[in-house]
């Protein structure tokens, strides 16, 4: 029986890989991932008019050219692909003649005796947002800065309120650091990153969980498998096939994006080190620094290892509910439908990540991080961020543990009457039933 | 040698099978007889071990079915049983394997049933691209991978052309000829006939006809009497014993209580000239399956 096991997981699993369409798909999502990850070379590669030069054509009507000029240099710092060009016409008529039919913006500088000068800004068509406000903002410091010149405060004053204020971090808690502080927000995001592909990754399972029971369950050749090997074997050999599946698939997710960096170092900027280019593409160096400062590097020893088992014990619950689901269901039509809730859970914890921003320290969300299934979402990024503590985790885990092991002890006596049962009349009465038998 | 020893199945209050018992020998060929829903399956399943028996005892030389005699059995089920998105190789060495076979043997195995098939062609084609009858005889090499010591054959020749239906004949009386017990069920009674010596009756689940065949048209009483000359179908209809005569295309057929009404018939064709034919006819096994099924419900 241990050798038809053995040979039911290797079967189940080969013949997942040697589909031709696992093999398609993850061209697709190779050419996706390296897409997305080098989405600005093609984006610029396409070409466009988002990097032409950007000419702001003046009428200085009320003599502050100079200044109006220096105070749009900033906006350059929006402009990420082309460059501000900034010249001084003659006269109004003139000007809009010259920016008939482009992208050029015309500023007429007005004088106003009650607010420093007023603009009128001009543009032969729409203009994005960004540029609009940016424009708008370097406008409103150069009126300011006027303004306080004109009223005859002394230069040191003057450069006092113009300069930033100095905000001083500090903490009651003496183990509180800012470093720690920063180093958590980023660990947090990147946790949210993270999540988004193990969500995939989990509808994944359960469909294709569902998929290969069903089929197997459409013909009577589940009769021929079941008649010469246990369904508890049955049952397991899909479950760990799968998960091992996608164990692959998500490594391979990995490998994708490090080819997707491979590619951008390699056209963007061959003479610099990889290694430094790669790092410097996801400012790594930067967030490393931070971790590391920050101390977040030495409880990683223990945050990392509860994630792990929190992920493996989700993914065992997903995979165990989905095979139990997909036996008491006859064909693949009908285990779509059950497999909803299912798939709607796994989303509620992914939505509840953003709700936690929201609303910190919320009693609610630390009651539903326990919740199995919804965990695997939450928890890793509120455990992070010191929303959660491990105490919480913790219970999360043993929760989690409890799931696995009622569905094992109870969803496998629903499997093996489900997956020979034909028929959808007294379907939850069946089930009930093969709960109740010892 | 099968034993199926007082056999029930209840789903919940529904009896399904109800104390049966029967057993197949070694090299026996056994009919498993009954109309849809009779529990034939129903028994296939807990021969198979898929389904307990909620009373009762199923066992194989003395011994409980388990996982370990599974492998020695081999089950073509009355609905596909094939994964149709294999090959007809991947799907037998796939079944191969659950039955404790090596990829060696599977394969030796294959080719020899294939050629004696005739589709040795379509070794490497997809099961769903096979037609219906060579998906049946696909069906049937899955049954036999493993030269099963027990064989259930439900419905074997479903899907098949007369020459196909032929083919089968041979290799199950050969399987037979090699010790092979069979189980064998099927609505074509003329089937049955030609291979069981020995069957079982189902109606609701419970027996209600069992044993060799032979017996079980010597014990049946009504029989049958074949007549070819110039009678009249009123005249004979009330002749005492008599209980029904039809005229086919070449004869009459005289139905009598039992062998002693005979007689009667014989005495009255004594007063009629142009008698070519009188026989005394054994009933066949569909008219002693009619007549029992429909005792059975008539009750």
């Amino acid at each position: 029986m241990e050798n038809k096991f053995k040979f039911l997981t290797k079967y189940s699993l080969l013949k997942k890989l040697k589909n031709k369409w696992f093999l398609v798909a993850n061209i697709i999502v190779l050419i996706v991932i390296v897409g997305l990850v080098n989405i600005d070379s093609i984006v610029k590669f396409f070409g466009g008019d988002f990097n032409d030069d950007v000419k702001i054509r003046i009428v200085d009507n009320a003599g502050y050219y100079q200044e109006v000029k220096e105070g749009l240099k900033g906006v350059q710092s929006y402009l990420t692909d082309s460059k501000i060009k900034i010249t001084k016409e003659e006269s109004e008529k003139k000007a809009k003649k010259k920016i008939e039919g482009k992208d050029d913006i015309l500023l007429v500088l007005n004088e106003d005796s009650n607010n420093v000068f007023k603009v009128d800004f001009i543009t032969d068509s729409y203009v994005d947002t960004v540029k609009y406000q940016a424009i708008i903002t370097s406008l409103n410091t150069v009126k300011q800065s006027i303004a306080l010149e004109n009223s005859n405060i002394d230069k040191g004053e003057l450069a006092k309120i113009s300069k930033e204020v100095t905000v001083e971090r500090s903490f009651l808690n003496e183990d509180k650091t800012k470093d720690e502080e920063e180093s958590k927000m980023i660990l947090s995001v990147l946790s949210m990153i993270i999540v988004l592909p193990c969500f995939m990754l989990i509808v994944f399972l359960v469909q294709m969980i569902g998929a290969e029971i069903n089929e197997e369950k459409s013909t009577r050749g589940m009769e021929i498998i079941i008649g010469n090997v246990s369904a508890k074997a049955h049952f397991f050999s899909k479950v760990i096939a799968s998960n091992v599946f996608v164990l692959l698939q998500g490594f391979l997710l990995i490998v994708y994006a490090g080819i997707g960096l491979l590619i951008r170092k390699l056209t963007t900027a061959p003479n610099e080190s990889l290694v430094k280019d790669v790092a410097s593409s996801l400012d790594l160096n930067e967030i490393a620094s931070s971790l590391a400062n920050g101390g977040i590097v030495d409880k990683l020893g223990y945050i990392i290892p509860l994630i792990v088992i929190l992920f493996v014990l989700s993914f065992l619950a997903y995979s165990l509910l989905a095979g139990i689901l997909a036996s008491i269901t006859t064909n693949m039509e009908n285990f779509q439908q059950l497999q909803t809730p299912l798939l709607v859970i796994s989303v509620i914890g992914y939505y509840l990540i953003f709700l936690s921003a929201a609303f910190p320290g919320s009693l609610f969300i630390k009651i539903v991080v326990c919740i199995p299934l919804i965990s695997i979402s939450l928890a890793p990024s509120l455990l992070i961020s010191g929303e959660i503590g491990v105490g919480v985790v913790i219970i999360s885990i043993v929760l989690l543990a409890l799931l696995d092991y009622l569905l094992i002890k109870y969803g496998l006596k629903i499997y093996k009457v489900g997956i020979l049962n034909y028929s959808e009349s007294n379907l939850w009465k069946k089930m009930f039933k093969a709960i109740k038998e010892k | 040698m099968l034993k199926v020893d007082g056999v029930t199945k209840y789903y919940d209050d529904f009896k399904a099978v109800d104390n049966l018992s029967f057993e197949v020998k070694k090299g026996e060929i056994f009919g498993l007889l009954g109309v849809n829903g009779a529990g034939k399956t129903t028994t296939f399943r807990m021969i198979m071990n898929l389904i307990s028996p909620s009373k009762g005892e199923i066992t194989w030389n003395g011994k409980k079915i388990d996982y370990s005699i599974t492998d020695k059995i081999g089950f073509l089920t009355e609905e596909r049983s094939l994964l149709t998105k294999l090959t007809v190789k991947e799907q037998m060495l796939f079944y191969g394997a659950l039955k404790s076979l090596d990829e060696e043997t599977i394969l030796k195995r294959l080719d020899k049933l294939l050629k004696k098939f005739e589709i040795e062609e379509y070794k490497d084609r997809k099961i769903n691209t096979l037609s219906k009858g060579n998906q049946q005889k696909v069906q049937f090499i899955s049954a036999i991978i493993n030269e099963p010591e027990l064989l259930i054959l439900d419905e074997p020749f479903s899907g098949l052309d007369p020459i196909n239906i032929e083919l089968f004949k041979s290799v199950i009386l050969e399987l037979k000829e090699k010790g092979t017990s069979i189980i064998f069920s099927s609505h074509r009674m003329d089937h049955v006939e030609l291979f069981c010596e020995k069957l079982v009756i189902l109606v609701r689940g419970k027996s209600v006809l069992e044993g060799y065949l032979k017996d079980i048209k010597k014990d049946y009483k009504i029989k049958k009497v074949i007549i070819e000359g110039d009678v009249k179908i009123g005249e004979l209809k009330k002749i005492d014993g008599v209980t029904n005569a039809i005229k086919t295309a070449s004869c009459y057929e005289v139905t009598i209580k039992d062998e002693s009404y005979y007689k009667n018939v014989f005495n009255y064709l004594k007063t009629k000239d142009n008698i070519t034919k009188f026989s005394l006819e054994e009933p066949s096994l569909e008219e002693i399956f009619v007549s029992k099924v429909g005792e059975a419900y008539g009750k």
